[in-house]
């Protein structure tokens, strides 16, 4: 029993810590561009980069040198919407996702340009898990990722419920109508959702860095089953987007736990097509999703 | 039609005449390599140690009369459509004499099979390790200098029996690669009486590997051997390991020979918990330290994954093209096994004059490269030699051949 | 060798990866132009489409199921209708979703697909892929097996393109297009418009699967990676937007023209020395990352942009 929290639970949660970060920038943008963001795995590796290069600058802790990652991210992400997603503002969604396609080959070529496709880390060496009460092994980096990525929930709650910007872009993401006509400044709100979702990708990407390694394609390969947890939670709900990450990362790791006899459930070939399953499976009978989102 | 062809053929050859009488031709051979893709890490090293041979070449007096060698680069992605692709381009578009390539053994299966064998040109694979390729219907085209999956399997096996080790858990990454190497050792691990207590695939780059290594340390073994690339779920799969208490003792193959496992996991915890099987070269050997010191030289590890073999296998080309006197791709192709195999002169890494002057005397020349004798079978692979790889007290590898 | 019948023969491999690319973006072209279906998983029904061809005609192996040695029209017959047959299921269970959703439920069940054609190693070998498949006309001399190669491959082509038109003008693609552009009024005339979305999808579907089973059979070996989203689905995407979304000859334009730019811009970056070569593969990337941002914006409807039917096209 033990060994199933220590090894299927906890890196489930930690994976759907970083699932639900990712999460919510992909949530933001479908709900209030109305667009499936591919390029979004890419924020999250150039993000980790970032955060890389000023460490070998700085020497300073990832977690130190997160903020500014996140605020150099959210600029990035400003400007590539004035270029390559304004000109859209009006057309079909086909065209959009594939503009952001285009733009996710193009951010993941200059990163790979930038910083060449050697593997990289943050923090060389290994970390020994700290044992409380004798049985459950906790790692400190397992324990700041939890809790970062709780405090950073927290703070998107905060900005979504309490300020005015925030209840501004769930008006959108509700009903972009009814938010135009009551004078909401649109292109406003596209910025401050661009903002938060470049802001928690470089989480997402810090953290993921921090618990494995950096790589360019580190964003790419948790794409899909971020998308997984966005559509779970319901698109535009961002507590959805942090409930979706959560239970796509446990249910990932859970599914090649020995539940019957000694053999793992599912072949761990298969972990990665068990969040498409999930994702398939609310499409078709709950498309709104977990908390009730959009359904276009 | 066929007339047409060649009525322009004619025409484009006196073209190339008058363009080119007054300079020393250039002579293209093609490099074939999955530059970006799942291996993009890996094949940077590899391009290098090609690229390298030609340097040296070009440099000791150039092919035939002095004429240029020139390496033309085309991406295989590791998948077998670009490696069709890249295959037409350099055989046609770019007019390569030969080829070296292509990286993964799914994308030289199809870049082989579809193009260059029914082409007629002779393409050497210096990282292709599937044994799929042995039994290809392929006129003495195809050739490698890398050994088959099913020596290395053996000899790591062979490796983990003799330091004691009577069960183990393995793992490995379902690619091409790594599940062919897999299910070759765990057939000599078992055969050499041992038993192997779990055996379990893995999906590459996914972020974690602890339900799996958990699963796999479920039975009790006394280490893991992992089949798997470094940068794709090696490095992932030992931190995980060791961070979580599941394994201490290693032993793996060389998709996961790199100086960066060292580098990231720390020097002290793998000291004498991990053994590394790589297709490599007698390090005490004059032909390895000639590679060796001019490759260091321009800023690449000489120990990375199949660099020697990129460099061993441009040479080969290079004195096939002399040996054959001629651009011909049949003749180079027919001259390859001579240049490879004994008897002859005796030539190592860089001695290009050397061997120019040899050929040029009508003598038979025997390269012994970098990574060993590469004398070629009759299907066009080599034996290869292996070395076993432990961490040093610098904190880099250290190797030692299996003798 | 010679330069311009090397040319030449790089111009018939262009045309056979792109005719066999225009089997896709037309597949795409009647679920995504006519039908507004936004389909992302082609890369399940092609990698369905070459293992089921593969299999089937290739001499028997101990490596993988079969093989049948069935003669290659056979095999590709029975690669559509199992890429058809898998696109009935599939679409019978999210053929509701609209537009985004579908696309990102099709993206997850191709994924799933490609999974098990690289899990279930005992009937497809894995990810060591399966070889030998024989090719057609393998056996002429050279050029004569590539001329015929692509022959084959535009012929089919043409006969897609004939067929699809005929659709397009017919009553069916009339009802298609309606549905496209005013579902509501189409339920409120009465047509059932779930079945024939479901009927869109699956021709598609087919159409995809036989694009798959071409291409094992033009590469003579397929493994996994062969299916990757990357190449097998998005590519697929940027050729049908650049050429132009709902007209079939700009779908076939697009195949052609996109492939050409995707492999021969590497004739160019290849001429770089050393290590530029291998970073300039970055840059190679990019450059066609931008020239799709520029086709969006400048021409959103792509190169031939759709042409609205005219009430004397019916007859």
């Amino acid at each position: 029993m033990i060994d199933f929290i220590n090894f299927y639970l906890i890196p489930g949660i930690v994976l759907g810590s970083i699932y639900a970060l990712g999460a919510i920038g992909i949530t933001l943008t479908f709900g209030i561009l109305r667009f499936a963001n591919f390029a979004h795995g890419e924020m999250m590796t150039l993000g980790a980069y970032l955060t890389l290069t000023m460490m070998w600058l700085t020497g300073w802790h990832p977690l130190v040198l997160l903020p500014v990652a996140m605020v150099l991210l959210a600029l990035v992400a400003v400007g590539v919407d004035q270029v390559f997603y304004r000109p859209f503002r009006n057309s079909p969604a086909v065209v959009v996702v594939i503009a952001s396609f285009g733009l996710m080959l193009m951010i993941r070529s200059v990163t790979q340009f930038s910083w060449g496709a050697q593997l990289q880390a943050f923090v060389p060496g290994i970390q020994r898990p700290t044992i409380f009460f004798d049985v459950l092994r906790l790692q400190p980096k397992h324990i700041i990722i939890i809790t970062s990525a709780i405090v950073l929930m927290g703070i998107v709650h905060y900005l979504l419920t309490h300020t005015r910007i925030g209840k501004a872009m769930r008006a959108m993401s509700d009903s972009p109508e009814l938010a135009r006509l009551t004078g909401i400044d649109t292109e406003l709100v596209i910025k401050a959702t661009w903002i938060l979702g470049a802001a928690t990708a470089a989480a997402a990407g810090v953290f993921l860095a921090f618990d494995s390694h950096v790589s360019t394609m580190m964003g790419f390969q948790i794409l899909l089953p971020t998308f997984a947890a966005a559509i779970v939670g319901g698109i535009g709900r961002p507590y959805g987007a942090m409930a979706g990450g959560l239970l796509i990362g446990i249910t990932e790791e859970l599914s090649s736990y020995p539940w019957i006899g000694d053999v793992p459930l599912l072949s761990p070939g298969y972990k990665a097509g068990v969040s498409f399953a999930i994702m398939v499976a609310v499409l078709i009978w709950r498309p709104s999703g977990l908390f009730r989102g959009r359904v276009f | 039609m066929m007339k047409t062809f060649k009525q322009l053929a004619l025409a484009s050859t006196m073209l190339a005449v008058a363009g080119t009488a007054a300079f020393a031709a250039e002579i293209k051979v093609g490099s074939v390599a999955g530059v970006t893709g799942p291996i993009a890490e890996l094949v940077v090293p590899i391009v290098a140690g090609r690229q390298l041979a030609a340097d040296q070449i070009n440099a000791a007096g150039g092919l035939l009369n002095g004429d240029t060698l020139t390496m033309v680069l085309a991406d295989s992605q590791c998948d077998p459509k670009a490696g069709v692709d890249a295959g037409t381009k350099v055989v046609n578009v770019e007019q390569v004499v030969a080829i070296v390539g292509a990286s993964c053994s799914g994308a030289t299966n199809g870049m082989v099979q579809s193009v260059t064998i029914p082409a007629g040109v002779v393409a050497i694979s210096d990282s292709a390790t599937a044994p799929s390729i042995t039994d290809l219907d392929d006129n003495d085209l195809v050739f490698r200098v890398a050994a088959s999956d099913a020596y290395q399997g053996s000899a790591l096996a062979q490796l983990a029996w003799n330091n004691g080790y009577r069960t183990l858990a393995m793992t490995y990454a379902n690619d091409d690669y790594n599940a062919g190497l897999a299910g070759v050792f765990e057939v000599s691990f078992k055969a050499l009486g041992g038993t192997i207590t779990a055996n379990q695939m893995h999906e590459p780059n996914k972020a974690s590997y602890r339900s799996e290594l958990s699963t796999l340390s479920g039975n009790g073994a006394e280490g893991l051997a992992i089949f798997a690339y470094y940068g794709g779920s090696g490095i992932a799969i030992m931190r995980n390991s060791l961070e979580a208490g599941l394994f201490e003792k290693f032993l793996a193959a060389d998709g996961m020979f790199d100086q960066s496992v060292i580098d990231q996991i720390g020097a002290d915890v793998l000291r004498e918990n991990i053994m590394i099987t790589q297709a490599a070269s007698d390090y005490d050997d004059p032909s390895y330290l000639a590679f060796a010191n001019a490759f260091e030289a321009t800023g690449h590890s000489p120990q990375a994954p199949y660099a020697a073999h990129g460099y061993d296998a441009t040479f080969l080309i290079a004195l096939a093209i002399e040996k054959a006197g001629s651009t011909d791709r049949a003749a180079i192709s027919a001259a390859l096994r001579e240049v490879a195999n004994p008897p002859g002169v005796v030539i190592r890494p860089g001695e290009w004059a050397k061997a120019k002057a040899a050929l040029a005397a009508g003598q038979d020349v025997n390269y012994e490269g970098a990574v060993g004798q590469n004398d070629f079978d009759d299907n066009g692979d080599v034996t290869g030699l292996f070395s076993v790889n432990v961490v040093g007290t610098d904190g880099k590898w250290t190797g030692d051949l299996i003798r | 060798m010679d330069q311009l019948y090397g040319y030449f023969l790089y111009g018939l491999s262009l045309l056979t990866f792109g005719g066999i690319y225009a089997m896709l973006t037309l597949g795409l072209n009647i679920q995504l132009g006519f039908t507004g279906l936004f389909n992302a998983g082609i890369a399940g029904f092609f990698v369905v489409g070459a293992y089921v061809s593969a299999i089937l005609s290739t001499a028997e192996s101990e490596r993988h199921l079969g093989g049948f040695d069935w003669p290659i029209p056979a095999s590709l017959v029975a690669a559509m209708l199992v890429s058809a047959v898998i696109g009935w299921a599939v679409a019978r269970i999210s053929i509701r979703l609209r537009a985004d959703y579908l696309a990102i439920a099709t993206l997850g069940i191709a994924e799933i697909l490609r999974l098990t054609f690289k899990n279930e190693t005992d009937l497809t070998n894995g990810a060591r892929g399966v070889s030998y498949i024989p090719k057609p006309y393998e056996n002429m001399p050279e050029p004569w097996n590539q001329i015929l190669m692509a022959a084959v491959v535009l012929a089919i082509v043409a006969v897609l393109y004939f067929l699809l038109e005929r659709a397009r003008k017919s009553p069916w693609g009339r009802v298609m297009s309606a549905i496209r552009e005013n579902e509501g009024s189409a339920r409120a005339a009465g047509k059932d418009v779930d079945r024939l979305r479901v009927q869109a999808f699956v021709v598609g579907a087919a159409m995809m699967g036989l694009g798959g089973g071409m291409m094992a059979h033009y590469l003579k070996f397929i493994d996994p990676n062969a299916a990757d989203p990357t190449t097998a689905t998005f590519l697929v995407f940027v050729m049908l937007i650049v050429g132009g979304s709902g007209n079939n000859k700009g779908a076939i334009l697009g195949a052609i023209l996109m492939w050409t730019i995707w492999s021969a811009t590497e004739i160019f970056t290849s001429m770089l020395p050393g290590d530029l070569a291998i970073r300039s593969a970055y840059v190679r990337v990019f450059l066609i990352g931008l020239m799709l941002q520029i086709m969006l914006q400048k021409f959103p409807d792509g190169l031939l942009p759709e042409k609205r039917l005219q009430s004397s096209d019916s007859r």
